[in-house]
């Protein structure tokens, strides 16, 4: 299951792109490639093994709460 | 090879590590990702001096691929737009089990070159790209069988040792090309004695090429070329031109290089040369 933090976005401020991108709605910015394929947990990577902005935001009590993942915009 | 190669005139190969598998168009919107993207900063490079271009493969929104299909349509773009250059396939993959760290050595044809890590590195703050002796081994056979040249990622000290472990565990073919990798992280501290020692403890006829990550691109790559090595550029490695201002293209950082070679009295590698310098088959 994919991180309840991951939205896709064709913009963010000012970057703009044709395809929605993985975007990180803790970090409040487009991720890179490799950080996505663990917001999606592809490859047996796992956004609550391997991602510390998910993990920090578990530690402070937050992770994975419906009311992030609605302001987050919802996942693909 | 050496600063001996220097004095002898040998060519630099100049590699353009063209879009990479972390970061992409959000760190520079001039990192290519599409095929179409990647084959025409295939030909731009090319035209400026590039000799190998190094490739990972994308999904459309920049996400990684490993997909064979997808290096394929890459390739054929490649192809049909730069008239001669060295294609070499990344088998990288943070994360990709090893099954699909197999993928990019399929397409048909196959590449001339592909890399081949040679240990375990850490990624973000929880993660190891482990690259085990079984993978290298694994990777290695089939790059054999499909006529592959090999191209050794040596990230830090330990990764020469494993270097050679593994010239003692698999046949070879000469010359061994190694890639002497600084950066942050579990990479080899990006400082010229670094260098040095890593060029020492290479294997007798080893040939090397040099990578600094970031803002140790340009000045790694002049060390790279008065030491007699070759040299890798492009965004993958470096999303800058200078501080703050970001490169506009992958040819930009090759002219660059290309004319720091040539200021300091060593002509460019054409592919040919490439392939004679590294023993590909024509």
């Amino acid at each position: 299951m994919a991180c309840p933090y991951l939205a896709y976005r064709t913009q963010a401020g000012d970057a703009q792109f044709d395809e929605p991108r993985a975007y990180c709605t803790v970090a409040d910015r487009f991720v890179q490639a490799m950080r996505a394929d663990i917001c999606n947990d592809r490859y047996g990577l796992a956004h609550d093994e391997h991602c510390e902005i998910y993990l920090g935001c578990a530690d402070d009590g937050g992770g994975g709460t419906d009311q992030r993942r609605d302001r987050s915009g919802g996942n693909p | 090879m050496s600063y001996e190669a220097f004095l002898a005139d040998e060519p630099v190969i100049v590699t353009a590590a063209l879009t990479g598998g972390v970061h992409g168009k959000e760190a520079n919107p001039n990192l290519p990702e599409t095929p179409e993207e990647i084959g025409q900063a295939a030909a731009a490079v090319e035209d400026a001096g590039a000799s190998v271009v190094h490739l990972h493969a994308r999904r459309p929104n920049g996400e990684r691929s490993f997909e064979t299909d997808r290096f394929q349509e890459i390739d054929d773009a490649v192809r049909r737009h730069a008239d001669d250059v060295i294609v070499q396939h990344s088998t990288g993959g943070t994360g990709a089990p090893a099954d699909v760290r197999h993928l990019p050595l399929r397409t048909d044809p196959p590449p001339e070159m592909a890399s081949l890590d040679m240990g375990p590195l850490n990624r973000y703050d929880h993660l190891t790209s482990e690259n085990s002796r079984a993978l290298i081994d694994s990777l290695h056979a089939e790059m054999v069988d499909r006529g592959i040249k090999p191209e050794l990622e040596v990230f830090n000290d330990g990764h020469l040792n494993e270097l050679y472990g593994l010239c003692e565990r698999r046949d070879l073919a000469d010359p061994v090309y190694a890639t002497l990798i600084f950066g942050p992280g579990t990479l080899s501290r990006p400082r010229p004695r670094n260098l040095l020692n890593a060029i020492d403890s290479l294997p007798d006829d080893a040939a090397f090429n040099t990578i600094g990550f970031g803002r140790h691109q340009l000045p790694f790559a002049t060390m790279g070329i008065l030491f007699g090595g070759h040299v890798r550029v492009g965004l993958e490695d470096n999303v800058y031109y200078r501080r703050g201002e970001l490169a506009e293209s992958n040819a930009q950082l090759v002219e660059r290089v290309v004319r720091v070679a040539r200021e300091l009295g060593r002509e460019v590698a054409s592919p040919s040369q490439a392939r004679d310098l590294l023993g590909l088959r024509e």
